[in-house]
């Protein structure tokens, strides 16, 4: 029987895994995957909780929100990173270096 | 239907602010060559609506619950709505695509759109009352914001500074989300009354910890929007890489709107009544967390400025700083703070912008941001030099001005409740602000250079904002009276379901 920890172990792990590469990845659309997993993470969480701990549908009506969110937030950042390709020819982070002090 | 109809009563700013957006957008598609006058016109007049309807939910000392309990409507939350429109107006009125040599030749359509989608979706920050709207208002303000420093589109630094501020926003808002999640699994709900009335009801021993956890995880979201120590890394790039007029909303829209709903979330939810806020009767000291948070960004934020030498990244670590003395009505957990809050962030928003609109004329007409091409400026321009002065000085808080105010509330708030160290470290910090603010005037009127340059001249629209933003940092103080009523009736913060 699968019970809420076993959501919020995965849950946990997947949040990890998006920390984590958001600090050692260095391509930009890695970064933006780290990002994802940090999001699904949540959204794992909130429908765990709604299943079985809050007994109604806030957490699941939330995470419908969250996917959406994170859609735009993601064609905006992808807008930004293909930008950054046209003017440097390079997806790399740490490239973009010039404002700093 | 009658819920909806007495909702839309009471969200009659907003609602202008949306009338306002789909205008703009239908006017830009169509085209003409009038197209760039009208959409500013109807920038300017749907901002000044809100502004007045907001004045008006403000008299009307409305309380209510709106929207299936999404939204609530407050005199506190009013009195930020029409900080935030007002800094939205100021804005588009102030700076123009003729005098910002950054947007020359750039469409204008969609930077008036966007600014209006910014004002609006910090009203709605500000006055979340449920987890599910609380996010969405946060990434529609972070989005916006994203947008709006990418919008010199070939331009290296600025699109460096969105990436960063993409990439650190959508980490820390990434972050509070979790922590939202594990909020909703704890109380069951996601409205903020019902949560407080959850911990109200006490917490048990085994979720203490989780507790604190989720407040740690949602101030990463909170910080970051504030700009505050150590969420605060995006924010002399944004501002240095941005378009200055763009740099010049961000230092306050977003900052007020964190702000505001920063009180709501702790001062309104997580201090219930007979509940000492912060200390939910477990051992960590809430109060002392959020103390160092707001020291550590007023000291970092003053020293970093010290070595600083290019005007916008001087101006980004003096709105760090800003943001911990702001923080002191946070911390302070009262309504003086809340009230020290308020006046702080009015005065804010004249002695900032007016000190954006000076870099902003001499980059108009040198071409740079450098603080050694300030040298010898009281020369070429001497109103504008007379008007810079005004503006440092307010913000180094010097009495006449109205930043005087604002630091005077903010501590009167923190010293009531005894953290007289917090304030003497403040005070400190004032202290230390004072020598780079006085540097750049200092550089401005004594420092020779630059005499074969030409007299700068300024447009009439441009020295009238200059006088009357000199005055508006001088004037206040004549009328503290009517200051302190404005602020005094603004002390209602509508926690109800």
């Amino acid at each position: 029987m699968i019970s809420l920890q076993h959501y919020l172990v995965v849950s946990a792990a997947l949040f990890s895994l998006g920390i984590l590469g958001l600090l050692t990845r260095r391509n930009a659309v890695h970064v933006l995957m780290s990002i994802e997993l940090i999001l699904n993470a949540a959204n794992v969480n909130l429908v765990a909780f709604s299943r079985f701990s809050a007994g109604n549908l806030g957490g699941q009506v939330f995470a419908v929100f969250v996917i959406v969110v994170a859609a735009s937030e993601v064609a905006v950042a992808l807008a930004i990173v293909l930008t950054l390709y046209r003017l440097r020819r390079t997806p790399n982070l740490d490239e973009a270096d010039i404002l700093k002090g | 239907m009658e819920e909806l109809l007495r909702s839309l009563a009471l969200f009659k700013p907003e609602t202008a602010l949306v009338a306002g957006l789909l205008l703009v957008v239908i006017a830009d598609s169509i085209g003409a060559a009038w197209r760039n006058a009208a959409m500013r016109l109807l920038t300017l007049a749907s901002l000044a609506v809100a502004l007045g309807l907001a004045f008006n939910l403000q008299a009307s000392g409305a309380k209510a619950s709106i929207f299936s309990g999404m939204l609530v409507v407050d005199p506190l939350g009013a009195a930020f709505k029409v900080i935030l429109v007002a800094a939205g107006l100021l804005t588009v009125l102030v700076f123009t695509f003729r005098n910002s040599r950054e947007l020359h030749g750039l469409g204008q359509g969609e930077l008036m759109a966007l600014v209006l989608a910014l004002v609006l979706s910090c009203l709605l920050l500000a006055a979340s009352s449920d987890l599910v709207i609380l996010y969405l208002a946060l990434e529609m303000v972070s989005i916006t914001s994203y947008v709006m420093v990418a919008y010199l589109k070939g331009d290296r630094m600025s699109n460096e500074a969105s990436l960063k501020y993409v990439l650190f926003g959508a980490a820390s808002t990434g972050s509070m989300l979790y922590g939202l999640s594990f909020l909703y699994g704890m109380t069951g709900t996601t409205s903020l009354p019902a949560i407080q009335a959850f911990l109200a009801g006490g917490v048990p021993e085994a979720n203490r910890f989780g507790i604190y956890a989720i407040t740690l995880l949602v101030l990463a979201g909170f910080g970051f929007k504030i700009a505050a120590v150590p969420f605060h890394f995006w924010c002399p790039d944004v501002y240095q890489g941005a378009a200055t007029p763009v740099t010049a909303l961000l230092s306050v829209l977003p900052k007020a709107a964190g702000l505001a709903i920063a009180l709501r979330f702790f001062y309104g939810t997580f201090s219930a009544p007979g509940m000492s806020p912060w200390d939910l009767e477990g051992s960590i000291n809430w109060t002392a967390l959020l103390m160092v948070i707001s020291v550590l960004t007023m000291t970092l934020g003053n020293v970093a400025a010290l070595t600083q030498t290019n005007m916008k990244r001087l101006l980004a670590y003096s709105s760090i700083a800003h943001a911990g003395y702001l923080l002191m009505g946070v911390v302070a957990l009262s309504e003086n703070g809340a009230r020290g809050l308020l006046v702080y962030l009015a005065a804010y928003l004249f002695m900032n912008l007016g000190a954006f609109l000076v870099v902003t004329l001499v980059h108009l007409h040198d071409g740079s941001f450098d603080l050694r091409d300030y040298a010898g400026l009281h020369r070429r321009a001497p109103l504008l030099t007379v008007a810079m002065a005004f503006f440092l000085l307010s913000l180094v808080g010097i009495p006449p001005f109205v930043g005087f105010l604002g630091k005077l509330y903010v501590f009167a708030a923190v010293i009531e409740k005894g953290m007289g160290v917090y304030a003497t470290i403040a005070a400190v910090n004032a202290a230390i602000a004072a020598y780079y603010y006085f540097r750049v005037l200092k550089v401005m009127t004594i420092d020779s250079g630059n005499e074969d340059k030409p007299v700068l001249r300024l447009a009439a629209a441009d020295r009238a904002w200059l006088v009357a933003f000199a005055l508006a940092n001088l004037l206040p103080i004549f009328f503290w009276g009517q200051v302190e009523a404005w602020a005094r009736g603004a002390l209602v913060l509508y926690a109800g379901r």
